[in-house]
């Protein structure tokens, strides 16, 4: 192999998910196999680099100051649902059940992984209560010592605590829809039966 | 339970052996140093995917191997005929129940009990809170999955708030997060172990009872680090200990120091025991955690017996085989065959690594 592409292939090896074989094997694609994809891709990458960012409104991925969630009339600002990363509000705009705005942190408090508050998409969800358009809080975060840690440091921390009107929830843990009791493990079904709600 | 067919494949020293147990004693025979205690060892893995050797996964697998392997074939009493395979590789373990691979530790854990009775259970006696809070939280967890997804939370939460204390950049707010998810978590911790303690106790004072003769009743305390058990006042604790944590820069108090002791006419057995006392107490000790897995689940735990009959006199030897349950299985390990007395054994001769059946013992 040439320095060339050995250092191509290092660069691929950082991506997530790539190891040393699939890094391999994509340079060689890239290179080799296929060397009339490359130019496309290279402008892609360029142009992506240069038009996307951060909504500032809500941290979702966009190219003009405000993404397509926030710039669209018809959805419903006084609701915010708080996400973790930009997949999990991707999935639940897939869902096709909610009509309110997103606000996505960029992570998790994780000391250990060295995620504290300041490393958190905080402030600009802090402006967003404190301009007071925003009725309801729906915290979205995972159900792990890390999503609950977050959840008490949100409803602590931020202007909505401070006596105001704000609603908080969090969504609910339970069986996957479509799926029997029997095959939900243990820990599932109790998180299950903990948030049951009365039937009518 | 019983376990009617062990296969193992680069385990330790164990390059490939192929136990077929018939009945309910099995002996393995054969000098120091041949690998008898490594088959004790692969039996015990089935209950929690760990050691009763405390060792790291390396070790486990043959020098130069890279994937240790061993299938067991279990007669059980609520599931039947089980079939369960497991790999150790040097970074992961993989577990498959008939033929379905089994990820979480919660769907399996307590389902195969086995337990062992080691030479190195002195050490629950003798040594640090570290080795007795183990064997409690393995012994509570294998019975209860609520306890074991309090304890996981538990560690998990400890660990990042010791992060944020080392850190040293820990702001109120922050280690406040995670004390909201602590001190459920060790509320749970501390009325798991209060009860279980008191359940295993009561089966330890009859189990010692059996073993000696001079009714000396015999007992376990519970020592929580917390004497408070609910949630709000162990928030509480946490806030106030906060500026001490920060000057250590880790969690100073919890249930992570819990500890407990064993008692022998009321007195701490751990300085004022006599050796066979506590040997006594050890062997009393397991023979609770058989029972006590016994009356949770409705399972009969395998004893696995590491050289255990060799070391007593033979009449605490006699006393031992009378208080262990008749119908559970036995597999022990020794360098001669036991007394006649002790009923008739399928023997096994160990040499370097290999096993044979030897016929007619």
């Amino acid at each position: 192999m040439t320095p060339a592409f050995e250092k191509l292939q290092k660069h691929l090896k950082q991506l997530p998910g790539l190891g040393y074989r699939s890094s391999e094997r994509i340079a060689l694609h890239l290179l080799v196999e296929k060397p009339a994809q490359l130019p496309a891709l290279v402008t892609a990458l360029e142009e992506a680099a240069r038009a996307v960012r951060r909504c500032t409104r809500c941290g979702n991925l966009a190219e003009t100051e405000l993404c397509a969630i926030c710039a669209d009339e018809r959805r419903d600002r006084s609701v915010v649902c708080v996400v973790e990363h930009v997949p999990d509000l991707v999935a639940i705009e897939r869902s096709g059940a909610y009509r309110g705005s997103y606000h996505v942190l960029h992570g998790k408090l994780s000391p250990i992984h060295g995620v504290g508050p300041d490393e958190l998409n905080l402030a600009a969800l802090r402006a967003r209560m404190e301009s007071g358009e925003v009725g309801e809080l729906i915290l979205a975060l995972s159900n792990d010592v890390e999503g609950e840690a977050t959840c008490h440091y949100l409803t602590e921390h931020l202007p909505a605590s401070a006596g105001s009107a704000v609603k908080v929830t969090r969504i609910g843990f339970g069986l996957p829809s479509g799926g029997g009791v029997l095959y939900a493990d243990s820990v599932t079904l109790k998180s299950a039966l903990e948030g049951r709600r009365s039937y009518s | 339970m019983r376990l009617a067919k062990l296969t193992l494949h680069h385990f330790r020293n164990v390059g490939f052996a192929a136990l077929e147990c018939r009945g309910r004693q099995q002996f393995l025979v054969g000098a120091n140093g041949q690998g008898k205690t490594n088959l004790l060892e692969a039996a015990g893995f089935l209950t929690a995917l760990r050691s009763f050797r405390n060792a790291d996964n390396k070790l486990l697998v043959t020098h130069t191997q890279h994937t240790a392997a061993m299938t067991c074939v279990l007669e059980h009493e609520r599931r039947g005929e089980t079939h369960v395979t497991i790999k150790v590789r040097h970074e992961s373990k993989e577990l498959w129940c008939d033929q379905a691979r089994v990820t979480k530790l919660a769907d399996y854990l307590g389902q195969f009990p086995t337990v062992v009775f080691s030479s190195q259970d002195l050490q629950l006696v003798r040594g640090s809170p570290a080795g007795r809070r183990r064997w409690l939280d393995l012994t509570l967890a294998a019975m209860d999955a609520g306890y074991l997804r309090a304890l996981q939370t538990y560690s998990r939460a400890l660990a990042e708030r010791n992060a944020l204390l080392k850190a040293g950049r820990a702001v109120d707010a922050e280690l406040a997060a995670f004390e909201q998810t602590l001190a459920p978590a060790a509320a749970q911790l501390i009325a798991g172990r209060e009860a279980g303690l008191r359940t295993l106790g009561a089966l330890l004072t009859a189990a010692y009872a059996k073993l000696c003769d001079d009714a000396e009743p015999a007992s376990l305390g519970y020592e929580p680090n917390f004497a408070e058990a609910d949630a709000e006042s162990l928030l509480v604790r946490l806030e106030a200990g906060r500026a001490r944590d920060l000057q250590f820069r880790t969690t100073l108090a919890g249930p992570h120091r819990d500890d407990f002791h064993f008692t022998v006419r009321r007195t701490a057995a751990k300085d004022f025991a006599s050796e066979g006392q506590q040997r006594s107490l050890v062997l009393a000790l397991r023979l609770a955690q058989a029972a006590w897995f016994q009356e949770r689940s409705g399972v009969r735990p395998v004893l696995l017996c590491d050289d255990v009959l060799g070391e007593l006199d033979p009449a605490r030897r006699r006393r031992f085989w009378s208080a262990i349950d008749p119908e559970s299985q036995v597999i022990a390990t020794g360098t001669s065959l036991p007394d006649a007395e002790l009923g008739a054994w399928q023997v096994f001769e160990v040499a370097d690594g290999a096993v044979t059946e030897k016929v007619n013992a």
